[in-house]
Protein backbone atom coordinates (compact mmCIF):
# COMPACT_ATOMS: atom_id res chain seq x y z
CA UNK A 1 0.00 0.00 0.00
CA UNK A 2 3.17 1.90 -0.28
CA UNK A 3 2.25 3.40 -3.89
CA UNK A 4 -0.99 4.92 -2.86
CA UNK A 5 -0.21 8.41 -1.96
CA UNK A 6 1.66 9.24 -5.58
CA UNK A 7 -1.45 10.98 -6.92
CA UNK A 8 -0.75 11.27 -10.52
CA UNK A 9 -0.39 14.96 -12.41
CA UNK A 10 -2.55 15.58 -14.73
CA UNK A 11 -0.04 15.90 -17.78
CA UNK A 12 -0.55 15.23 -21.49
CA UNK A 13 1.32 11.84 -21.09
CA UNK A 14 -0.33 10.29 -18.30
CA UNK A 15 -4.01 11.49 -19.76
CA UNK A 16 -3.27 9.57 -23.13
CA UNK A 17 -1.30 6.68 -20.68
CA UNK A 18 -4.80 6.65 -19.33
CA UNK A 19 -6.26 6.60 -22.82
CA UNK A 20 -5.05 3.37 -23.67
CA UNK A 21 -5.97 1.95 -20.79
CA UNK A 22 -9.30 2.84 -21.14
CA UNK A 23 -9.01 1.76 -24.90
CA UNK A 24 -7.84 -1.82 -23.03
CA UNK A 25 -10.75 -1.83 -20.63
CA UNK A 26 -13.44 -0.70 -23.52
CA UNK A 27 -11.59 -3.90 -26.08
CA UNK A 28 -11.59 -6.29 -23.09
CA UNK A 29 -15.17 -5.68 -22.14
CA UNK A 30 -16.24 -6.31 -25.65
CA UNK A 31 -14.42 -8.94 -26.50
CA UNK A 32 -16.80 -11.63 -26.39
CA UNK A 33 -18.40 -9.75 -29.48
CA UNK A 34 -16.12 -7.74 -31.00
CA UNK A 35 -15.79 -10.77 -33.61
CA UNK A 36 -19.14 -10.42 -34.24
CA UNK A 37 -19.50 -6.66 -34.56
CA UNK A 38 -16.64 -6.63 -37.06
CA UNK A 39 -18.46 -9.24 -39.20
CA UNK A 40 -21.95 -7.17 -38.97
CA UNK A 41 -20.04 -3.82 -40.03
CA UNK A 42 -18.43 -5.97 -42.58
CA UNK A 43 -21.60 -7.12 -43.93
CA UNK A 44 -23.20 -4.10 -43.63
CA UNK A 45 -20.24 -2.21 -45.80
CA UNK A 46 -20.90 -5.32 -48.32
CA UNK A 47 -24.27 -5.09 -48.49
CA UNK A 48 -24.64 -1.36 -48.96
CA UNK A 49 -22.87 -1.77 -52.16
CA UNK A 50 -24.17 -4.85 -53.28
CA UNK A 51 -27.72 -3.89 -52.17
CA UNK A 52 -28.09 -1.05 -53.79
CA UNK A 53 -26.57 -2.83 -56.89
CA UNK A 54 -29.47 -4.62 -57.18
CA UNK A 55 -31.72 -1.48 -56.65
CA UNK A 56 -30.21 0.24 -59.53
CA UNK A 57 -29.37 -2.66 -61.96
CA UNK A 58 -26.48 -1.99 -64.34
CA UNK A 59 -25.19 1.73 -63.39
CA UNK A 60 -23.32 3.38 -65.23
CA UNK A 61 -19.93 4.54 -64.65
CA UNK A 62 -20.38 7.53 -62.62
CA UNK A 63 -23.05 6.19 -60.34
CA UNK A 64 -21.59 3.08 -60.05
CA UNK A 65 -18.19 5.16 -58.46
CA UNK A 66 -21.05 7.07 -56.06
CA UNK A 67 -21.83 3.58 -55.35
CA UNK A 68 -18.87 2.25 -54.72
CA UNK A 69 -17.48 5.31 -52.65
CA UNK A 70 -20.47 5.77 -50.41
CA UNK A 71 -19.88 2.38 -48.91
CA UNK A 72 -17.26 3.13 -46.51
CA UNK A 73 -18.69 6.74 -45.97
CA UNK A 74 -22.30 4.96 -44.37
CA UNK A 75 -20.03 2.40 -42.45
CA UNK A 76 -18.25 4.97 -40.69
CA UNK A 77 -21.25 7.45 -40.16
CA UNK A 78 -23.50 4.03 -38.69
CA UNK A 79 -20.81 3.45 -36.13
CA UNK A 80 -20.59 6.67 -35.60
CA UNK A 81 -24.14 7.80 -35.03
CA UNK A 82 -25.46 3.80 -33.70
CA UNK A 83 -23.17 1.66 -32.09
CA UNK A 84 -21.78 4.18 -29.79
CA UNK A 85 -24.89 5.80 -28.65
CA UNK A 86 -26.19 2.37 -28.28
CA UNK A 87 -23.40 1.33 -26.13
CA UNK A 88 -22.84 4.50 -24.29
CA UNK A 89 -26.52 3.89 -23.80
CA UNK A 90 -25.91 0.64 -22.41
CA UNK A 91 -23.25 1.20 -19.90
CA UNK A 92 -25.52 4.40 -18.72
CA UNK A 93 -27.95 1.84 -18.16
CA UNK A 94 -26.07 -0.63 -16.43
CA UNK A 95 -24.40 1.85 -14.54
CA UNK A 96 -20.72 1.63 -15.36
CA UNK A 97 -20.13 5.03 -17.11
CA UNK A 98 -21.24 6.93 -13.71
CA UNK A 99 -18.95 4.39 -11.70
CA UNK A 100 -16.07 5.18 -14.47
CA UNK A 101 -16.74 9.19 -14.37
CA UNK A 102 -15.65 8.85 -10.70
CA UNK A 103 -11.90 7.91 -11.81
CA UNK A 104 -9.35 10.87 -11.79
CA UNK A 105 -9.49 10.60 -15.89
CA UNK A 106 -10.08 13.60 -17.88
CA UNK A 107 -13.06 13.78 -19.11
CA UNK A 108 -12.16 13.70 -22.81
CA UNK A 109 -9.81 10.54 -22.66
CA UNK A 110 -13.18 9.02 -22.07
CA UNK A 111 -14.34 10.50 -25.46
CA UNK A 112 -11.57 10.01 -26.96
CA UNK A 113 -10.79 6.10 -26.10
CA UNK A 114 -14.48 5.37 -27.34
CA UNK A 115 -13.29 7.09 -30.54
CA UNK A 116 -10.27 5.05 -31.10
CA UNK A 117 -12.03 1.62 -30.22
CA UNK A 118 -14.82 2.53 -32.72
CA UNK A 119 -12.91 3.69 -35.83
CA UNK A 120 -10.65 0.50 -34.94
CA UNK A 121 -13.90 -1.23 -35.38
CA UNK A 122 -14.87 0.34 -38.30
CA UNK A 123 -11.84 -0.38 -40.51
CA UNK A 124 -12.44 -3.63 -41.35
CA UNK A 125 -15.37 -3.05 -42.83
CA UNK A 126 -14.60 0.24 -44.11
CA UNK A 127 -11.94 -1.59 -46.30
CA UNK A 128 -13.68 -4.43 -47.26
CA UNK A 129 -16.92 -1.84 -48.59
CA UNK A 130 -14.28 -0.53 -50.67
CA UNK A 131 -12.58 -3.70 -52.39
CA UNK A 132 -16.21 -5.28 -53.32
CA UNK A 133 -17.07 -2.08 -54.32
CA UNK A 134 -14.48 -2.22 -56.80
CA UNK A 135 -14.87 -5.52 -57.42
CA UNK A 136 -18.74 -5.64 -58.42
CA UNK A 137 -18.70 -1.88 -60.00
CA UNK A 138 -15.31 -2.56 -61.78
CA UNK A 139 -14.28 1.21 -61.24
CA UNK A 140 -11.09 2.36 -60.50
CA UNK A 141 -10.06 4.20 -57.52
CA UNK A 142 -7.35 7.01 -57.17
CA UNK A 143 -6.46 7.43 -53.62
CA UNK A 144 -5.82 10.44 -52.13
CA UNK A 145 -2.54 11.31 -50.07
CA UNK A 146 -5.20 12.74 -47.06
CA UNK A 147 -7.27 9.81 -46.98
CA UNK A 148 -6.46 8.25 -43.72
CA UNK A 149 -6.79 11.97 -41.74
CA UNK A 150 -9.93 12.39 -44.04
CA UNK A 151 -11.68 9.20 -42.34
CA UNK A 152 -10.54 9.95 -39.04
CA UNK A 153 -12.42 13.06 -39.28
CA UNK A 154 -15.73 11.91 -40.42
CA UNK A 155 -15.43 9.20 -37.50
CA UNK A 156 -14.53 11.00 -35.30
CA UNK A 157 -17.49 13.68 -35.83
CA UNK A 158 -20.20 11.00 -36.60
CA UNK A 159 -19.21 9.38 -33.52
CA UNK A 160 -19.02 12.68 -31.10
CA UNK A 161 -22.49 13.85 -32.69
CA UNK A 162 -23.67 10.15 -31.44
CA UNK A 163 -22.26 10.56 -28.18
CA UNK A 164 -23.21 14.05 -27.20
CA UNK A 165 -26.84 12.35 -27.92
CA UNK A 166 -26.46 9.68 -26.01
CA UNK A 167 -24.76 11.44 -23.24
CA UNK A 168 -27.97 14.06 -23.48
CA UNK A 169 -31.15 12.70 -24.03
CA UNK A 170 -32.89 9.81 -21.75
CA UNK A 171 -31.11 6.33 -23.18
CA UNK A 172 -34.81 5.11 -24.67
CA UNK A 173 -34.90 8.45 -27.01
CA UNK A 174 -31.30 8.31 -28.20
CA UNK A 175 -31.86 4.44 -28.91
CA UNK A 176 -34.99 5.26 -31.06
CA UNK A 177 -33.44 8.69 -32.72
CA UNK A 178 -30.20 6.74 -33.65
CA UNK A 179 -32.48 3.84 -35.49
CA UNK A 180 -34.17 6.59 -37.60
CA UNK A 181 -30.84 7.99 -38.40
CA UNK A 182 -29.78 4.83 -40.08
CA UNK A 183 -32.52 5.42 -42.67
CA UNK A 184 -32.21 8.61 -43.10
CA UNK A 185 -28.46 8.29 -43.63
CA UNK A 186 -29.15 4.93 -45.78
CA UNK A 187 -31.82 6.30 -48.27
CA UNK A 188 -32.34 10.22 -47.94
CA UNK A 189 -28.90 11.58 -47.60
CA UNK A 190 -26.56 12.36 -50.82
CA UNK A 191 -24.37 9.43 -49.75
CA UNK A 192 -24.30 6.53 -52.17
CA UNK A 193 -25.97 8.91 -55.19
CA UNK A 194 -25.78 13.08 -56.01
CA UNK A 195 -27.64 15.54 -53.77
CA UNK A 196 -29.14 16.69 -57.48
CA UNK A 197 -31.82 13.63 -57.52
CA UNK A 198 -33.14 14.66 -53.90
CA UNK A 199 -35.90 17.34 -53.93
CA UNK A 200 -34.68 21.10 -53.50
CA UNK A 201 -36.18 20.99 -49.91
CA UNK A 202 -33.78 18.31 -48.77
CA UNK A 203 -30.47 19.61 -50.61
CA UNK A 204 -30.86 22.52 -48.63
CA UNK A 205 -31.21 20.79 -45.90
CA UNK A 206 -28.10 18.47 -46.05
CA UNK A 207 -26.22 21.81 -47.30
CA UNK A 208 -26.00 22.70 -43.33
CA UNK A 209 -25.82 18.49 -42.42
CA UNK A 210 -22.95 16.77 -41.75
CA UNK A 211 -23.78 13.94 -43.92
CA UNK A 212 -23.06 15.15 -47.40
CA UNK A 213 -19.63 16.75 -46.91
CA UNK A 214 -18.86 13.54 -44.78
CA UNK A 215 -19.73 11.53 -48.28
CA UNK A 216 -18.19 14.06 -50.29
CA UNK A 217 -14.60 14.09 -47.83
CA UNK A 218 -14.47 10.29 -48.43
CA UNK A 219 -15.39 10.20 -51.83
CA UNK A 220 -12.93 12.73 -53.03
CA UNK A 221 -10.21 10.93 -50.73
CA UNK A 222 -10.79 7.83 -52.62
CA UNK A 223 -11.64 8.83 -56.31
CA UNK A 224 -9.40 12.41 -56.59
CA UNK A 225 -9.66 11.98 -60.06
CA UNK A 226 -13.29 12.51 -60.32
CA UNK A 227 -14.13 14.12 -57.53
CA UNK A 228 -13.47 17.23 -55.30
CA UNK A 229 -13.99 18.63 -51.88
CA UNK A 230 -15.93 21.77 -51.50
CA UNK A 231 -14.22 23.86 -49.34
CA UNK A 232 -17.78 25.09 -48.01
CA UNK A 233 -18.36 21.14 -47.07
CA UNK A 234 -14.97 21.18 -44.97
CA UNK A 235 -16.03 24.28 -43.66
CA UNK A 236 -19.25 22.89 -42.63
CA UNK A 237 -18.13 19.49 -41.73
CA UNK A 238 -15.34 21.18 -39.54
CA UNK A 239 -17.99 23.48 -37.51
CA UNK A 240 -20.17 19.96 -36.79
CA UNK A 241 -16.93 18.41 -35.66
CA UNK A 242 -15.68 20.86 -32.88
CA UNK A 243 -19.31 21.48 -31.52
CA UNK A 244 -19.71 17.67 -31.68
CA UNK A 245 -16.99 17.30 -29.64
CA UNK A 246 -17.70 20.16 -27.28
CA UNK A 247 -20.88 19.10 -26.61
CA UNK A 248 -19.87 15.75 -26.27
CA UNK A 249 -16.98 16.79 -23.72
CA UNK A 250 -19.78 19.42 -22.20
CA UNK A 251 -22.03 16.49 -21.39
CA UNK A 252 -19.62 13.92 -19.84
CA UNK A 253 -18.65 17.00 -17.39
CA UNK A 254 -22.38 17.58 -16.72
CA UNK A 255 -22.73 17.01 -12.82
CA UNK A 256 -26.49 16.04 -11.89
CA UNK B 1 -9.68 14.59 14.72
CA UNK B 2 -9.22 18.98 14.55
CA UNK B 3 -6.77 20.09 12.13
CA UNK B 4 -6.12 16.96 9.80
CA UNK B 5 -9.35 16.48 9.23
CA UNK B 6 -9.11 15.13 5.45
CA UNK B 7 -12.87 15.13 4.36
CA UNK B 8 -15.23 17.54 5.67
CA UNK B 9 -18.94 18.96 4.55
CA UNK B 10 -20.68 21.59 5.74
CA UNK B 11 -24.30 22.46 4.96
CA UNK B 12 -24.55 19.90 2.22
CA UNK B 13 -27.86 20.49 0.27
CA UNK B 14 -29.18 18.69 -2.88
CA UNK B 15 -33.06 18.85 -4.17
CA UNK B 16 -33.30 17.17 -7.46
CA UNK B 17 -35.95 19.07 -9.87
CA UNK B 18 -38.30 16.47 -11.77
CA UNK B 19 -41.76 15.66 -11.08
CA UNK B 20 -41.24 14.12 -7.35
CA UNK B 21 -38.77 16.84 -6.30
CA UNK B 22 -36.44 14.94 -3.79
CA UNK B 23 -34.38 16.84 -0.98
CA UNK B 24 -32.16 14.47 -0.89
CA UNK B 25 -29.29 15.97 1.12
CA UNK B 26 -31.18 19.00 3.68
CA UNK B 27 -27.92 20.01 5.39
CA UNK B 28 -25.02 17.95 5.92
CA UNK B 29 -21.95 18.15 8.16
CA UNK B 30 -19.58 15.10 8.12
CA UNK B 31 -15.65 15.13 8.75
CA UNK B 32 -14.11 12.30 7.68
CA UNK B 33 -9.81 11.81 9.28
CA UNK B 34 -7.05 9.68 8.12
CA UNK B 35 -6.89 6.72 9.63
CA UNK B 36 -10.65 6.83 10.68
CA UNK B 37 -13.65 4.77 9.43
CA UNK B 38 -16.50 6.84 9.34
CA UNK B 39 -19.84 4.94 9.08
CA UNK B 40 -22.64 6.69 7.67
CA UNK B 41 -25.71 4.64 8.60
CA UNK B 42 -29.17 5.48 6.48
CA UNK B 43 -31.82 3.33 4.68
CA UNK B 44 -32.54 3.77 0.90
CA UNK B 45 -33.01 7.38 -0.20
CA UNK B 46 -31.55 9.02 2.84
CA UNK B 47 -29.13 10.60 0.67
CA UNK B 48 -26.33 8.71 1.10
CA UNK B 49 -25.32 7.95 -2.34
CA UNK B 50 -26.41 11.60 -2.96
CA UNK B 51 -23.37 12.61 -0.50
CA UNK B 52 -21.06 10.41 -2.10
CA UNK B 53 -21.63 11.47 -5.80
CA UNK B 54 -21.19 15.73 -5.07
CA UNK B 55 -17.76 14.58 -3.16
CA UNK B 56 -16.18 13.25 -6.37
CA UNK B 57 -18.28 15.75 -8.59
CA UNK B 58 -20.76 13.86 -10.51
CA UNK B 59 -23.44 15.99 -8.32
CA UNK B 60 -23.91 19.82 -8.06
CA UNK B 61 -24.33 20.28 -4.45
CA UNK B 62 -27.63 23.30 -3.99
CA UNK B 63 -25.73 25.03 -0.94
CA UNK B 64 -22.81 24.17 1.44
CA UNK B 65 -19.59 23.14 0.70
CA UNK B 66 -17.00 20.07 0.60
CA UNK B 67 -13.71 20.74 1.37
CA UNK B 68 -11.06 17.68 0.96
CA UNK B 69 -7.62 17.73 1.91
CA UNK B 70 -7.79 21.51 1.71
CA UNK B 71 -9.12 21.74 -1.87
CA UNK B 72 -12.81 23.01 -2.63
CA UNK B 73 -14.33 19.86 -4.34
CA UNK B 74 -17.25 21.48 -5.68
CA UNK B 75 -15.19 24.04 -7.32
CA UNK B 76 -12.42 21.59 -8.57
CA UNK B 77 -13.57 18.14 -9.18
CA UNK B 78 -11.00 16.59 -10.96
CA UNK B 79 -9.07 17.40 -8.18
CA UNK B 80 -11.08 15.55 -5.94
CA UNK B 81 -11.49 12.83 -8.13
CA UNK B 82 -7.74 12.86 -8.02
CA UNK B 83 -7.99 11.83 -4.00
CA UNK B 84 -10.80 10.16 -4.13
CA UNK B 85 -11.60 6.57 -4.33
CA UNK B 86 -15.51 4.95 -4.52
CA UNK B 87 -17.10 1.19 -4.66
CA UNK B 88 -20.07 1.87 -5.63
CA UNK B 89 -23.29 0.39 -4.33
CA UNK B 90 -24.09 -1.54 -7.92
CA UNK B 91 -21.45 -3.90 -8.59
CA UNK B 92 -19.26 -2.31 -11.95
CA UNK B 93 -20.38 -4.42 -14.90
CA UNK B 94 -16.91 -6.06 -15.70
CA UNK B 95 -17.85 -8.58 -17.95
CA UNK B 96 -15.52 -9.77 -20.35
CA UNK B 97 -12.66 -9.37 -18.05
CA UNK B 98 -11.76 -11.67 -15.24
CA UNK B 99 -11.25 -10.27 -11.75
CA UNK B 100 -7.46 -9.80 -11.55
CA UNK B 101 -7.90 -7.97 -15.03
CA UNK B 102 -10.43 -5.05 -13.75
CA UNK B 103 -8.41 -5.04 -10.81
CA UNK B 104 -5.12 -4.60 -12.26
CA UNK B 105 -6.56 -2.18 -15.26
CA UNK B 106 -8.57 0.08 -12.91
CA UNK B 107 -5.12 0.27 -10.55
CA UNK B 108 -2.99 1.54 -13.74
CA UNK B 109 -5.68 3.60 -14.62
CA UNK B 110 -5.91 5.34 -10.93
CA UNK B 111 -1.83 6.02 -11.70
CA UNK B 112 -0.43 2.82 -10.06
CA UNK B 113 2.78 1.26 -11.50
CA UNK B 114 2.43 -2.16 -13.46
CA UNK B 115 4.29 -4.39 -11.22
CA UNK B 116 3.34 -2.26 -7.96
CA UNK B 117 -0.11 -2.92 -9.25
CA UNK B 118 0.25 -6.30 -9.78
CA UNK B 119 1.71 -6.88 -6.62
CA UNK B 120 -0.99 -5.19 -4.49
CA UNK B 121 -3.75 -7.30 -6.63
CA UNK B 122 -2.31 -10.78 -6.14
CA UNK B 123 -2.11 -9.52 -2.03
CA UNK B 124 -5.22 -8.36 -2.00
CA UNK B 125 -6.83 -11.68 -4.34
CA UNK B 126 -5.27 -13.52 -1.84
CA UNK B 127 -6.53 -11.35 1.59
CA UNK B 128 -9.72 -12.09 0.39
CA UNK B 129 -9.62 -15.42 -0.23
CA UNK B 130 -10.39 -14.98 -4.36
CA UNK B 131 -7.73 -16.86 -5.31
CA UNK B 132 -9.94 -19.20 -7.01
CA UNK B 133 -11.83 -16.97 -9.27
CA UNK B 134 -8.94 -14.60 -9.88
CA UNK B 135 -8.58 -15.78 -13.75
CA UNK B 136 -12.45 -16.99 -14.30
CA UNK B 137 -14.59 -14.61 -16.67
CA UNK B 138 -16.55 -11.88 -14.75
CA UNK B 139 -19.59 -13.59 -16.10
CA UNK B 140 -19.02 -16.83 -14.61
CA UNK B 141 -18.25 -15.78 -11.18
CA UNK B 142 -20.93 -15.17 -8.33
CA UNK B 143 -22.46 -11.68 -6.88
CA UNK B 144 -20.67 -11.76 -3.43
CA UNK B 145 -16.89 -12.22 -5.85
CA UNK B 146 -18.38 -9.87 -7.95
CA UNK B 147 -18.19 -7.17 -4.97
CA UNK B 148 -15.52 -8.12 -3.45
CA UNK B 149 -13.83 -7.65 -6.83
CA UNK B 150 -15.27 -4.44 -6.84
CA UNK B 151 -13.65 -3.66 -3.22
CA UNK B 152 -10.26 -4.62 -4.77
CA UNK B 153 -11.13 -2.77 -7.75
CA UNK B 154 -11.51 0.56 -5.19
CA UNK B 155 -8.42 -0.37 -2.68
CA UNK B 156 -5.59 -1.30 -5.24
CA UNK B 157 -4.37 2.12 -5.59
CA UNK B 158 -6.62 3.59 -2.72
CA UNK B 159 -7.22 7.51 -2.49
CA UNK B 160 -6.15 9.78 0.57
CA UNK B 161 -10.62 8.89 1.22
CA UNK B 162 -11.89 5.52 0.09
CA UNK B 163 -15.62 5.42 -0.06
CA UNK B 164 -17.10 2.17 0.34
CA UNK B 165 -20.97 1.74 -0.25
CA UNK B 166 -22.53 -1.05 0.99
CA UNK B 167 -19.46 -3.27 0.69
CA UNK B 168 -20.41 -6.53 2.32
CA UNK B 169 -23.96 -7.31 0.45
CA UNK B 170 -23.98 -10.75 -0.87
CA UNK B 171 -20.79 -11.38 0.65
CA UNK B 172 -20.67 -15.06 2.64
CA UNK B 173 -19.43 -14.42 6.24
CA UNK B 174 -16.28 -15.80 5.87
CA UNK B 175 -14.97 -13.44 3.29
CA UNK B 176 -17.07 -10.50 5.31
CA UNK B 177 -14.60 -10.97 7.99
CA UNK B 178 -11.76 -10.84 5.46
CA UNK B 179 -13.12 -7.61 3.92
CA UNK B 180 -13.76 -6.20 7.40
CA UNK B 181 -10.10 -6.72 8.06
CA UNK B 182 -9.29 -4.99 5.22
CA UNK B 183 -11.17 -2.14 4.82
CA UNK B 184 -9.75 -1.97 8.89
CA UNK B 185 -6.33 -1.81 7.50
CA UNK B 186 -7.01 0.53 4.66
CA UNK B 187 -8.17 3.00 7.96
CA UNK B 188 -4.82 1.93 9.48
CA UNK B 189 -2.55 2.71 6.51
CA UNK B 190 -3.55 6.77 6.89
CA UNK B 191 -6.33 6.25 4.45
CA UNK B 192 -9.50 8.06 5.33
CA UNK B 193 -12.53 5.41 4.50
CA UNK B 194 -16.04 6.45 4.41
CA UNK B 195 -18.57 3.46 4.92
CA UNK B 196 -21.62 3.26 3.90
CA UNK B 197 -24.02 0.73 5.22
CA UNK B 198 -27.49 0.30 6.96
CA UNK B 199 -25.66 -3.40 8.49
CA UNK B 200 -25.65 -1.37 11.43
CA UNK B 201 -24.55 -4.91 13.23
CA UNK B 202 -21.41 -5.43 11.63
CA UNK B 203 -20.25 -1.91 11.20
CA UNK B 204 -20.51 -1.17 14.84
CA UNK B 205 -17.39 -3.73 15.35
CA UNK B 206 -15.05 -1.51 12.15
CA UNK B 207 -16.03 2.08 12.40
CA UNK B 208 -14.55 4.75 14.96
CA UNK B 209 -17.23 7.52 14.47
CA UNK B 210 -20.92 7.23 13.16
CA UNK B 211 -22.93 8.95 11.40
CA UNK B 212 -26.94 8.26 11.56
CA UNK B 213 -28.60 10.08 8.41
CA UNK B 214 -32.30 10.26 7.70
CA UNK B 215 -33.98 11.88 5.24
CA UNK B 216 -31.04 13.93 4.23
CA UNK B 217 -30.67 15.03 7.41
CA UNK B 218 -27.85 13.71 9.98
CA UNK B 219 -29.70 13.01 13.37
CA UNK B 220 -27.06 11.57 15.01
CA UNK B 221 -22.99 11.29 15.35
CA UNK B 222 -20.61 10.02 17.72
CA UNK B 223 -18.46 7.09 18.23
CA UNK B 224 -20.21 3.66 18.80
CA UNK B 225 -19.86 3.96 22.48
CA UNK B 226 -21.37 7.42 22.73
CA UNK B 227 -24.36 6.81 20.90
CA UNK B 228 -25.12 3.73 22.46
CA UNK B 229 -24.57 5.34 25.63
CA UNK B 230 -28.24 6.81 26.21
CA UNK B 231 -29.08 3.11 26.44
CA UNK B 232 -26.97 1.98 28.75
CA UNK B 233 -27.98 0.15 31.60
CA UNK B 234 -30.79 -1.34 29.60
CA UNK B 235 -30.67 -4.56 27.85
CA UNK B 236 -32.92 -6.04 24.31
CA UNK B 237 -35.26 -8.68 24.83
CA UNK B 238 -36.14 -10.70 21.85
CA UNK B 239 -38.90 -12.95 21.60
CA UNK B 240 -39.96 -15.44 19.48
CA UNK B 241 -43.83 -16.49 19.08
CA UNK B 242 -45.62 -19.27 18.13
CA UNK B 243 -48.29 -17.84 16.59
CA UNK B 244 -49.21 -13.86 15.23
CA UNK B 245 -50.69 -11.77 17.44
CA UNK B 246 -49.35 -9.03 20.24
CA UNK B 247 -46.92 -10.10 23.06
CA UNK B 248 -48.23 -9.37 26.62
CA UNK B 249 -45.20 -8.11 27.99
CA UNK B 250 -43.92 -8.32 31.28
CA UNK B 251 -44.47 -4.92 32.85
CA UNK B 252 -40.51 -3.98 33.00
CA UNK B 253 -40.82 -4.35 29.47
CA UNK B 254 -40.48 -1.45 27.61
CA UNK B 255 -41.77 -2.83 23.78
CA UNK B 256 -40.17 -2.11 20.79
CA UNK B 257 -40.11 -3.11 17.30
CA UNK B 258 -42.68 -5.74 16.36
CA UNK B 259 -42.98 -8.05 13.42
CA UNK B 260 -44.09 -11.52 12.32
CA UNK B 261 -43.69 -14.01 15.01
CA UNK B 262 -40.87 -11.98 16.28
CA UNK B 263 -41.17 -8.73 18.73
CA UNK B 264 -38.29 -7.06 21.08
CA UNK B 265 -38.81 -4.70 23.95
CA UNK B 266 -35.69 -2.84 26.44
CA UNK B 267 -35.48 -3.76 29.82
CA UNK B 268 -33.74 -1.88 32.31
CA UNK B 269 -30.53 -4.01 33.39
CA UNK B 270 -31.75 -4.13 37.42
CA UNK B 271 -34.84 -6.03 36.69
CA UNK B 272 -33.16 -8.29 34.43
CA UNK B 273 -33.61 -10.94 36.60
CA UNK B 274 -37.46 -11.30 37.03
CA UNK B 275 -37.52 -10.69 33.17
CA UNK B 276 -35.99 -13.85 32.29
CA UNK B 277 -37.93 -15.77 35.39
CA UNK B 278 -41.34 -14.48 33.38
CA UNK B 279 -40.18 -15.18 30.28
CA UNK B 280 -38.81 -18.83 30.87
CA UNK B 281 -42.56 -19.47 32.27
CA UNK B 282 -43.84 -18.26 29.11
CA UNK B 283 -41.68 -20.76 27.38
CA UNK B 284 -42.78 -23.12 29.34
CA UNK B 285 -46.34 -22.39 29.13
CA UNK B 286 -46.00 -22.25 25.32
CA UNK B 287 -46.67 -18.81 25.12
CA UNK B 288 -43.44 -17.69 23.51
CA UNK B 289 -41.08 -20.25 21.13
CA UNK B 290 -37.78 -18.68 22.66
CA UNK B 291 -36.16 -15.58 23.81
CA UNK B 292 -32.83 -13.70 24.08
CA UNK B 293 -31.72 -11.01 25.90
CA UNK B 294 -28.64 -9.27 25.16
CA UNK B 295 -26.80 -6.13 25.80
CA UNK B 296 -28.38 -2.56 23.89
CA UNK B 297 -26.67 -2.61 20.21
CA UNK B 298 -26.00 0.51 17.84
CA UNK B 299 -29.29 -1.57 15.84
CA UNK B 300 -31.46 -0.55 18.56
CA UNK B 301 -30.40 3.10 18.18
CA UNK B 302 -30.26 3.30 15.17
CA UNK B 303 -33.87 1.50 15.50
CA UNK B 304 -34.84 4.39 17.98
CA UNK B 305 -33.83 6.79 15.86
CA UNK B 306 -34.64 6.73 12.67
CA UNK B 307 -38.61 5.58 13.83
CA UNK B 308 -39.54 1.77 13.92
CA UNK B 309 -41.83 1.39 10.90
CA UNK B 310 -38.80 2.16 8.14
CA UNK B 311 -36.12 0.91 10.80
CA UNK B 312 -38.08 -2.79 10.62
CA UNK B 313 -38.37 -2.83 7.00
CA UNK B 314 -34.35 -1.88 6.70
CA UNK B 315 -33.00 -3.99 9.56
CA UNK B 316 -34.97 -7.04 8.30
CA UNK B 317 -33.87 -6.37 4.62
Amino acid sequence: MSATRAVPRPDVASAARQTLLLVQWQFRRQSQFLPLMVVVQAFMAVATVVGYGLLVGDPDPLTALYLATGAPTITLITIGLVLTPQLLSQSRTEGSLDWLRTLPVPRTAFLVSDLLVWTLLALPGMVLGVLVGVWRFDVDLTLAPWLVPATLLVSLTAASVGYAMAALLPPALAQLLTQALVFVVLLFSPVSYPAERMPAWLQDAHAWAPIEPMAQLVRAGLASDTFTLPGRSLAVLLAWCAAAVVGAVLALRKRA
Amino acid sequence: MGTDVLLSVRGLRKRYRGRTGVQANDGIDLDVAPGQVVGLLGHNGAGKTTLVHQVVGLVRPDAGTITLGGVDAVAHPEVARRKVSIQAQANVPITGLTPRRAIELVGRIRGGDRAAVARRTEDLLDALDLGAWADTRAEKVSGGVARLTSFAMTAVQPGALVVLDEPTNDVDPVRRRLLWAQIRGLADAGHAVLLVTHNVREAERVVDHLAVLDHGVVLASGTPAGLTGTLRGSLTLEVDLPHDGPVTWHPAVDPGASGRLRATGTVPAGRAPEVVAWAQDEVDAGRLERYALTPASLEDVYVRLVGEDRAAEEVAA
